[in-house]
């Protein structure tokens, strides 16, 4: 019985020497990168045709009062309940759109799917979703785009064919960009760093971290890469995983990423109770209500981040537009409220604009 | 006659059918979409993975014993299975087989570690809950894999004769189960180590070897339900499976196993089953919002069990 025990811990230890190779930082997938210039000049907009799909058998909804049905990553945490605001800021101003946000409560792909397949089941006219992951999310889509059903997504994309449109909130080569240098200019050329993630498939963080390790080569090459830890999107686990990189490193790090909006205010808090406020820098993504004690008292310089209420309010305009017609395959641009002319880009990507950083002087202005 | 009509009436399996058919009557007053054939069968598709990793859990439980582990094994196989396949260059049929054994020998492990080590079924299934995990996030190195060939979706997202693929496997799995555990000696022994341990090892049955092939077959069938899962959401991630074991051990329960051991059937297990899907997809159908629904279910556990134990009082009394 003992060697059936070893035999099977042989087993484990053999399928554990299997993982295969990493890229550039753990936590990046492997799609290719686009680095922007070092000194700021905007990349240029590649033409693309049109790559979104298209519902089967939509009625003509032009002018009609629609369902609509907003399925987050989650529900119940900052971010998702200021893109629920802007959906329902806009369809208020629409007024022909009764729409509501439901989803899980936790960030997981199986729950996400069941929502939005017993949405459609139900009946609604469009969907607005935010995908937990690209692939797995894309047949219920498929699904819903089948049925005759407008699907918009926003803040993070499935696969292009298995929705119309989908609104980018700040393209990855530009948040990647507006992070690095933040960081360079906050602790120096060559002083070393650990970030904090939700999960290493998460795509838009990995698309982030990519893109970082890109630009951070080709901009700030002595900047030193630690260590990339996962913490879901869990306060309690964020704060333990920052935590324990500040006493894995020591005086070597300088700084610490936070790539979601949970991860960065749990990294300011783990550095704040460590009293390192001042060596250790913590720059990252973050709604600004989260983060108003850590850059009041200095502690944070630099949160980076769009504007989650306009996201919800563009993705709804946007589906509005579909519903009635008038954004097709081939536009180049769309009319979204207050927000004016948004630009069509990568072919069915609307882009929100560029990235915001907030500071001490501009933070208390916001309300999210 | 009338006892027996009684104690029949009384069983927890018919409180929880009438408990069932009362649900399905009022969902489906409340949305004309829910009682359709196309609605239910979909959320026969959903619930298949959940539904076959419970039919093990039954057995499970019924020793007196818990498998936690059931959704890091799931994880598990599904990450290897993409790496059998895509990293390694196993063909696909060879690489789900070689998967689902994975998932045998890590229910084998645990039921090594329970049996031989005596540690107690909670402590090593919670332990190797995390170790499973870590297993699946490391070799994965939080790359998902993806695109599958066509065929492989047929098992997670085509049908055959108008019925959902997995719900056929389900189905017949679910038989040879309730078959196992009502008729056969393997069953009788089972509800024997459940009721009580010590008296069945001293009464010559192999305690350590019908435990055994219980867990390995747990590991096994979250193997199988690893696969399904993978071809019905058609990607791969270290994740997948994340809080499963909650949901397949609620849906035990409700159908009335005894958390003790002992007591308990596939019957219930099904209807437990059926009537947690046809809540989750039932309300929301209704409007009600998710964190809604998870409050309606929680409720409905405990009144369950509640009135099922009231009534048994009752008939022991």
């Amino acid at each position: 019985m003992i060697r059936k025990t070893l035999v099977a811990a042989a087993a484990l230890a053999a399928m554990a020497g299997s993982a295969f190779a990493a890229s550039a930082w753990t936590g990046g997938d492997d799609l290719p990168t686009n680095p922007l210039a070092c000194d700021g000049t905007p990349g240029a907009a590649v033409a693309k045709p049109y790559d979104g799909g298209e519902p089967t058998g939509a009625p003509d909804r032009k002018g009609k009062k629609i369902t609509v049905v907003d399925v987050p990553k989650l529900i119940g945490i900052g971010y998702f309940n200021a893109t629920s605001k802007g959906i329902a800021d806009a369809a208020m101003e629409l007024g022909n759109v009764e729409a509501k946000t439901d989803g899980p409560t936790q960030a997981n792909i199986d729950q996400q799917i069941t929502f939005i397949d017993n949405y459609i089941t139900s009946g609604v006219d469009g969907i607005l979703f935010a995908a937990n992951d690209p692939v797995a999310i894309a047949p219920v889509l498929k699904k819903a785009l089948s049925k005759g059903i407008n699907v918009v997504g926003y803040d993070a994309n499935s696969q292009p064919d298995a929705r119309q449109w989908f609104v980018n909130q700040a393209e990855f080569n530009g948040i990647a960009k507006a992070l690095i240098d933040n960081m360079a200019k906050e602790i120096g050329e060559e002083s070393a760093f650990a970030i904090v993630t939700s999960t290493f498939t998460t795509p838009n963080q990995a698309r982030w971290i990519a893109e970082m390790a890109a630009y951070a080569e080709k901009c700030h090459p002595k900047m030193k890469w630690l260590e990339t830890v996962e913490a879901q999107e869990d306060n309690v686990l964020s704060f333990n995983q920052a935590t324990t990189l500040i006493n894995k490193y020591g005086d070597e790090l300088k700084g610490i990423f936070g790539m979601t909006s949970v991860a960065t205010p749990a990294s300011a808090e783990a550095v704040t109770q460590a009293s390192k406020c001042g060596t250790i820098a913590v720059v990252g993504l973050a709604t600004p209500n989260a983060m108003k004690p850590y850059v009041e008292k200095d502690c944070v310089k630099s949160v980076v981040l769009w504007n989650p209420v306009d996201l919800g309010y563009a993705a709804m305009h946007v589906l509005r537009a579909v519903a009635d017609g008038d954004l097709k395959a081939g536009a180049t641009s769309v009319k979204a409220g207050k927000l004016g002319e948004l630009q069509v880009i990568n072919g069915s990507e609307i882009l929100l604009g560029a990235p915001f950083v907030f500071s001490k002087e501009n933070i208390g202005q916001f309300d999210f | 006659m009338t006892a027996s009509l009684r104690s029949l009436l009384l069983r927890h399996e018919t409180i929880l059918g009438v408990l069932l058919i009362l649900a399905l009557i009022a969902l489906a007053w409340q949305s004309d979409r829910f009682f359709t054939a196309d609605n239910l069968l979909n959320q026969g598709r959903l619930m298949a993975e959940v539904g076959l990793v419970a039919l093990a859990m039954t057995f499970v439980i019924v020793t007196g014993g818990i498998d936690l582990s059931v959704g890091s094994i799931l994880g598990l196989v599904a990450i290897l299975l993409g790496v059998f396949w895509q990293n390694m260059g196993i063909p696909l049929p060879i690489a789900m087989v070689l998967g689902i054994l994975v998932g045998g020998i890590a229910g084998l492990v645990n039921g090594i570690i329970i049996t031989r080590f005596g540690v107690p079924p909670l402590i090593a299934t919670l332990a190797t809950l995390a170790l499973y995990r870590g297993l699946a996030e490391g070799i994965s190195q939080a790359r998902s894999v993806r695109g599958y060939p066509d065929w492989f979706f047929t098992l997670g997202q085509g049908e055959v004769l108008g019925v959902p693929t997995q719900l056929w496997i389900f189905g017949l799995l679910a038989l040879i189960a309730a078959v196992i555990l009502g008729l056969s000696t393997f069953g009788r022994a089972t509800y024997a180590i459940g009721s009580n341990a010590v008296a069945s090892r001293f009464s010559g049955l192999s305690v350590d070897r019908t435990l055994l092939l219980i867990y390995m077959a747990s590991g096994l069938i979250a193997g199988l339900a690893a696969v399904i899962f993978v071809s019905r959401v058609s990607t791969t991630r270290s994740d997948m499976g994340t809080g499963l074991e909650l949901d397949v051990i609620t849906a035990v329960v409700l159908g009335g196993t005894s958390i003790f051991g002992g007591r308990g059937t596939i019957i219930g297990t099904l209807l437990g089953l059926v009537l947690m899907q046809a809540l989750k997809n039932g309300l929301a159908l209704a409007g009600v919002k998710g964190d809604g629904t998870i409050v309606v279910i929680g409720a409905v556990l405990i009144g369950t069990i509640l009135i099922s134990n009231i009534f048994r009082k009752d008939a022991d009394g």
